[in-house]
């Protein structure tokens, strides 16, 4: 076997790659969490003892706290075991650790719970059946109110030729990594050691620190191979229990998932409510008003970033004049909000798309040439008062309405082709560091994040290497280690690892080259090559083997080292647009255009994806088979999202729908051909002028899928996901 | 409740287990019993394809089956070596197309993959394989490269 197309293939087709789940040290113990049974309540007792009294079994609870951590300075917003109130149906109330896994479910089931029930706060609307006003600020649910505005927005209401007011709909939806969360936790000494399976080593043990209340550098985190993550394993979830069930018992002790717990505790999208007004003279976008009632579940003020970040997505990528932008973050008895793939991008690009589609139609004007007329170009500010950087939506979006003619000219009745763009920012989170190592026959990059598939890690940092020391791909090795050894990186999220870590590599490199010139006794930069298997470098006409370049601590060291570091660089939004809550400036400007052919069942309201074409700017394309790859993958989690995606929760706070039968994705026969097209020139912040590319092929997904079916059967469904039966109920079938 | 001892192979190597409770899954014998952690947990119930192995060479989901089950036969999961051939022409098939992301999904489709070429053979036509895979779920590769991978076998001949 080669690893010909990525370099992880040989470990994972072999079989051989350890994921969390499989963890497996002697003498471990097995964990599960006790779940809270019911979503709101008072607890009046948690009797321990039965289970406790388990041959082999070890139960905490929140009693227990204090005696296992010590005195330090603990989360108090998030106690990990609730003391007095229960917030959400399964919240973790104690944990065990038996020798089994049969025994821990014997000993979850002994717990005895007494709860006083306490109103259940289930859903937005019944909350709030009417618009909350100001008043509302001081309600316990509301966990955020943010607001921006700029313009005179009343006077464009009041003398616009035309006003549209809608509302649309949003499903809560979940990651659905096919590896449930898993972690084994292990006392050794003084230190706090935790392998688990994450997005971000550096990321949980800065979490966990907070929640257990001890230093950072008493815990290590070591990351194992990721089955998936896409936002779900970027923070500490399990790793504190885990790390508590070790320190209680002296024993190594590993804590999974099941996956009806993955759905039932797993922090995602929540449903949301998005009103859209639009007021238009001549033909042209005068004032918006946007407005987003936001599930935040048993978030915590500050920790839901949806409100403040997301909802900046409801505003582009459209010029307009006036505009005010209001988001309320409603609290409710469920696990908390908690990022997605782009969180939240693709409802807002539902909700955008669609309403500046039907307004277009209102008017009598095209749809296409309408968005087409206000989408942003490069020189154009962003509502909130940042220059739009190099931007390719508008050549991304010119493509598609090419595709999408073609296929008009020959798609059969019943067929509908319809148009959408996504905009997202990438390149965003913290900085990230990265050491690099040249020894005689190969450059090792060491750093702190581990591949998570999207081959952003082992793909992306090793092209950025191969081309700017010119050395060939096997020439290359990531080297990543725990975190206490690991140079710090923030994590594999928000499509930051090409742009952020790239960009670190790069840094190194270079000053690697410079390095290697010195000692040749010339200026500027060496270039390297292969020769017989040694690595030569060569500047200012001298040429020598790497080897021979290095010195004999160097030799010891591992080579000649070189060190690259990127922070994110700050932009800013005009502050004085800001009237509440905070808003975030973008980084990378990114995002495409999507083209979706769809069939719709007269009968039933079915839709069926015939083909697909995404056209995207992802600045310059560094691993042209990764970035398609991300596309392919990206647009099947939106489709989805787009038509059967939902988790559904019921009055009493429960997930009605917690496993993969009934929560359906997207499965093979379900996907539609599909080209992917990438418009280069638009440079980014990345290396070479890279963007981002993990998030923005969901963004445009089901906005563009919803489009082709108003298009297909005239249906125009506002909520999310286009079931056959929305879609029914749209057209009056129903 | 316990029955008696268990005999069957694995990837050719013949395995004698005593003790093995009767509601035991073939799923956790393999992984926790004999460390085959190649074979992956995903939902447990049927739904997701990951846990896939072969049982005398036809496709079984192994958290639907129960150890005793599989007396005497002659099972075959991701470990397997060269000398499984078939199994080897997909894994070279998955690689050339990178049809892989994070790997979960990957012991499963590959084996599912396997066993319908074993069941129906070479020529088995396109859809038949493509509807073979419907139970595999994979979240990260959108399916693309994984039909990709199908394609280049049958393109590459027996």
């Amino acid at each position: 076997m080669s690893g010909a197309v990525r370099p992880d293939a040989v470990v994972k087709l072999a079989g051989t790659a350890v994921y969390g789940m499989d963890l497996d040290v002697p003498g471990m113990l097995w964990a599960a969490l006790v779940p809270a049974p019911i979503a709101h309540g008072r607890i009046v007792s948690v009797d321990l003892r039965a289970a406790r009294a388990l041959p082999g079994v070890t139960v905490i609870g929140a009693d227990d706290l204090a005696r296992l951590l010590g005195p330090g300075e603990r989360d108090a917003e998030r106690p990990l075991f609730p003391h007095e109130e229960i917030v959400y149906r399964n919240q973790p109330i104690a944990a065990v650790a038996a020798p089994s896994e049969a025994e821990a479910r014997a000993a979850v089931a002994l717990v005895r719970v007494e709860v006083d029930p306490l109103p259940i706060v289930a859903d937005l609307e019944t909350r709030f059946p009417e618009w909350p006003g100001s008043e509302a600020d001081a309600a316990p649910e509301i966990a955020a109110h943010v607001r921006a505005r700029h313009g005179d927005v009343e006077a464009e209401f009041r003398g616009a030729d035309r006003v549209v007011r809608e509302t649309y709909r949003t499903a809560s939806v979940h990651q659905v990594a096919l590896e449930p969360h898993a972690c084994v936790a292990e006392i050794r000494g003084d230190v706090w050691y935790v392998r688990t399976s994450t997005q971000s080593p550096f990321g949980v043990r800065e979490d966990t620190a907070s929640l257990l209340g001890i230093p950072e550098t008493s815990i290590v985190v070591d990351g194992t191979w990721v089955g998936g993550g896409f936002g779900g394993k970027g923070s500490s979830f399990l790793e504190p229990y885990a790390l508590l069930l070790a320190r209680a018992t002296g024993r190594p002790v590993r804590l999974a998932l099941g996956y009806r717990d993955e759905f039932r505790l797993g922090r995602t999208t929540l449903p949301a409510v998005i009103r859209m007004e639009t007021a238009v003279k001549d033909g042209r976008i005068r004032a918006r008003r946007v407005r987003l009632l936001l599930d935040v579940g048993t978030s915590l003020p500050g920790r839901d970033f949806a409100t403040g970040y997301s909802i900046g997505f409801l505003l582009g990528p459209y010029r307009t004049e006036a505009f005010e932008v209001e988001g309320y973050a409603v609290r409710t008895h469920k696990p908390p909000f908690g990022p997605h793939r782009a969180p939240f991008a693709p409802q807002c690009a539902f909700a955008v798309e669609s309403h500046l589609d039907h307004v277009a139609r209102e008017l009598n004007l095209d749809p296409e040439e309408f968005r087409a007329s206000h989408l942003w170009r490069e020189g154009d500010t962003t509502p909130l008062g940042q220059p739009v950087g190099p931007f390719g939506i508008f050549a991304a979006f010119e493509r598609a309405r090419a595709t999408a003619r073609a296929w008009r000219a020959e798609s059969p009745p019943g067929h509908g082709v319809g148009v959408a763009c996504g905009f997202w920012s990438t390149s965003t989170g913290a900085g990230g560091e990265v050491r690099l190592r040249l020894s005689g026959d190969r450059l090792v990059v060491h750093e702190g994040s581990r591949e998570i598939g999207s081959g952003s890690v082992l793909g992306g940092l090793t092209a950025v290497a191969c081309r700017v020391t010119g050395l060939p791909r096997e020439r290359v090795a990531i080297e990543y280690s725990d975190t206490s050894k690991a140079p710090f990186d923030s994590g594999v999220f928000g499509s930051r690892t090409l742009g952020a870590l790239g960009h670190a590599v790069e840094e190194a490199a270079v000053a690697l080259r410079r390095t290697l010139a010195e000692r040749l006794g010339a200026r500027g930069q060496a270039d390297l090559s292969v020769d017989r298997g040694e690595i030569f470098a060569e500047a200012g006409g001298h040429r020598a083997s790497v080897g021979s370049l290095v010195t004999a601590e160097e030799r010891t060291a591992g080579g000649i080292l070189a060190e690259g570091r990127h922070f994110a660089s700050p932009r800013a939004i005009d502050e004085s647009r800001v009237l509440q809550g905070s808003f975030y400036a973008y980084t990378d400007f990114t995002g495409g255009a999507h083209v979706a052919e769809v069939s719709v069942d007269p009968a039933t309201g079915a839709v069926r994806v015939e083909r697909y074409a995404a056209f995207h700017d992802a600045g310059v394309v560094v691993d042209p088979g990764a970035a398609q790859a991300q596309v392919e993958g990206g647009v099947a989690m939106g489709l989805g999202a787009a038509l059967t995606e939902e988790a559904i929760w019921s009055e009493d706070g429960r997930l009605e729908n917690a496993g993969l039968l009934d929560y359906r994705i997207p499965t093979l026969g379900e996907i539609p051909p599909m080209t992917v097209e990438f418009l280069e020139g638009f440079a980014g912040a990345g290396p070479f002028g890279a963007k981002g590319l993990g998030e923005p092929p969901i963004v445009p997904v089901p906005a563009t899928v919803a489009i082709a079916v108003r298009e297909a059967c005239g249906a125009h469904a506002t909520e999310l996901p286009l079931s056959a039966e929305r879609v029914a109920r749209a057209l009056k079938l129903l | 409740m316990t029955s008696p001892p268990l005999r069957f192979q694995v990837n050719g190597h013949p395995q004698h287990l005593a003790n093995v409770p009767d509601s035991e899954r073939l799923l956790d014998t393999l992984r926790w019993r004999l460390g085959l952690k190649g074979t992956k947990e995903g939902c447990r119930t049927g739904d997701c394809g990951a846990c896939t192995v072969l049982v005398d060479d036809r496709t079984t989901l192994s958290c639907l089956t129960l150890t005793h089950e599989v007396d005497g036969a002659k099972l075959t999961t991701i470990e397997t070596g060269p000398e499984d051939l078939v199994v080897t022409r997909v894994r070279a098939a998955f690689d050339r197309a990178g049809a892989l992301q994070c790997g979960y999904c990957t012991p499963g489709f590959v084996m599912a993959l396997a066993g319908l070429l074993k069941e129906r053979g070479t020529a088995a036509a396109r859809e038949e394989l493509l509807d073979g895979l419907g139970g595999n779920l994979c979240r990260c590769t959108g399916y693309a490269a994984i039909v990709r991978a199908v394609d280049e076998l049958r393109t590459e001949g027996p």
